[in-house]
């Protein structure tokens, strides 16, 4: 079926300006009366304590990549001219290009290894809802076509700079102008059509455990945790 | 969930009527979005002049062009494949958001224009002084962001790529620019489309930061001619090299992570049989 220019016209528009704003706010009241409602589910539910091992190839590459990568996207949105003064010299243009591929590939691998471990260990599979399955897919998706822009679409670092981060203010000031990003090419249309998805789909998912990143680990203080009946009396006791 | 779902809809209502703001002054539309490749009795840029083009074809015809050029072109349109023709293959960008009736504002703005002595939009004024090696270099340097353009646009590195800056090339957003010079008809066609983009893209990015006539449009051109003299087109093999770094480096910090979690816990029963069974030997 081939649609009619005018049918796309509106599809963008629909896609571009309503689906962003839509997503946003299905995000933010769900998010809140999830917390409020039903505050305990406000959690990744590990299955670490079922499967350790291969955990470990999916989780770390999963979580270190993809906390780059998100970090690089919100400073381009932020930044934009110091993302590109940086990018004044082809040489360091490459060396944050090759960084972001890097873990691009580390999110990618430590993704793959994890959707293995959920097919491949029984006790994951049964902690496995149909809500996360579809959420592996759109993640899944997300981060294939971002790898793929990331090789074939060069050099993202400058052009999102340049483009995407305007019309994302553009959105932020309730003044949408898609003529930025219109033209790109399909691949990028939907990779940003698959994060507006996400942004809307996550609070109904194992995502809102982004929200509570237990940050406070980092600085409070030590705790001493003992174990006992394992060890046995130091010599001299 | 009422009031939430009254704000969804305020929102969707509000985004929908300010989606139709376009409609300019004609001629304000026709300096964004057409003078980069036409004049009005000035002569021929990349497209054609387009003094007196009621005379040379029908108006509805016109209208119907200006509306959704590639569609006329894909429909196979003789005459529109004559002006692809003349204009070396350079095709006319379809207009987001153009109509019938913004087209035929447009014509009836040309009709006005052609039969003035002088039209506003007889053509950029383009100097036609001799590029000399210091404007190559400095143009190299503004297409790299070596040099910021003074109006804070994205150096054209950003999305377009040429020969010989660097072993991972330029950007893939737009098209390569090798032989840009060429494509759009030389120094004039250059110089006036820079001044002015046309394309979606980068009339949205240079809209509010337009590139400055003699110390970046020159430069720029001078660059662009430099490297339209070689044919060569662009190699394909800094992608592979690009792919090849990043595989490379994500073994590299894999290897790392499993080092640095030498010591991780492994598995919980696992570890409680390994303890029990040195307990009972031990």
């Amino acid at each position: 079926m081939e649609l009619s220019r005018e049918t796309l016209r509106y599809l963008d528009i629909f896609l571009f300006t309503a689906l962003p704003y839509l997503s946003i706010t299905v995000f933010l009241v769900v998010s809140i009366m999830r917390y409020r409602q039903e505050t305990f589910t406000y959690s990744s539910l590990s299955s670490q304590f079922l499967e350790n091992k291969q955990h470990f190839w999916g989780l770390v590459p999963f979580h270190y990549g993809l906390l780059v990568v998100l970090t690089g996207h919100v400073l381009a949105f932020l930044i934009p001219r110091s993302i590109l003064a940086w990018n004044g010299k082809p040489i360091r243009l490459y060396i944050l290009e090759v960084a972001a591929l890097v873990c691009g590939l580390l999110t990618l691998v430590g993704f793959l290894a994890a959707i293995y471990r959920r097919l491949n260990s029984n006790l994951v599979r049964k902690v496995t809802t149909v809500p996360d399955w579809i959420l592996f897919w759109i993640l899944l998706f997300q981060i294939v076509t971002g790898v793929y822009i990331a090789i074939f679409v060069n050099w993202g670092s400058s052009w999102f700079a340049a483009a995407v981060s305007p019309y994302l203010w553009s959105l932020v000031k309730l003044n949408p102008n898609t003529a930025f990003i219109i033209e790109m090419p399909w691949i990028v249309k939907l990779h940003m059509i698959s994060a507006f998805l996400l942004i809307g789909f996550f609070p109904f998912t194992r995502l809102v455990h982004v929200l509570v990143v237990p940050n406070q680990y980092l600085w409070r203080r030590v705790q001493v945790v003992r174990w006992y009946g394992f060890q046995r009396a130091p010599k001299g006791q | 969930m009422r009031a939430p779902l009254a704000v969804v809809i305020l929102l969707l209502t509000g985004l929908a009527g300010s989606g139709n703001a376009d409609a300019q002054a004609p001629a304000d539309e026709f300096k964004k979005l057409c003078i980069s490749c036409h004049t009005i009795g000035g002569g021929r840029i990349v497209g054609p002049d387009l003094k007196d083009v009621h005379e040379r074809k029908e108006r509805a015809w016109l209208v119907r062009f200006i509306a959704d050029p590639q569609s006329m072109l894909a429909s196979g349109d003789a005459y529109a494949l004559k002006l692809k023709e003349e204009a070396r293959g350079v095709i006319m960008p379809t207009v987001p958001g153009m109509t019938m009736d913004r087209a035929r504002t447009l014509l009836d703005l040309i009709e006005a224009e052609s039969v003035l002595e002088k039209s506003q939009f007889a053509g950029v004024q383009v100097s036609d002084r001799p590029f000399t090696k210091e404007d190559i270099r400095r143009g190299r340097d503004l297409f790299l962001g070596k040099i910021r353009l003074a109006a804070g646009g994205a150096p054209c590195v950003s999305c377009h790529s040429v020969n010989g800056i660097g072993v991972l090339a330029g950007g893939g957003l737009g098209p390569d620019l090798n032989q840009v010079f060429e494509r759009l008809n030389g120094r004039k066609g250059l110089v006036t489309w820079l001044t002015a983009p046309a394309t979606t893209t980068m009339g949205a990015v240079y809209g509010d930061h337009p590139l400055e006539a003699d110390e970046e449009i020159l430069p720029l051109a001078a660059y662009f001619g430099e490297l339209a003299k070689d044919p060569q087109e662009s190699s394909q093999a800094s992608t592979l090299i690009f792919v090849l770094l990043g595989i490379a480096g994500t073994a590299a910090v894999l290897m790392i992570f499993d080092g640095v979690w030498k010591n991780r816990f492994r598995g919980v029963r696992g570890e409680m049989v390994r303890k029990s069974v040195e307990r009972v030997k031990g």
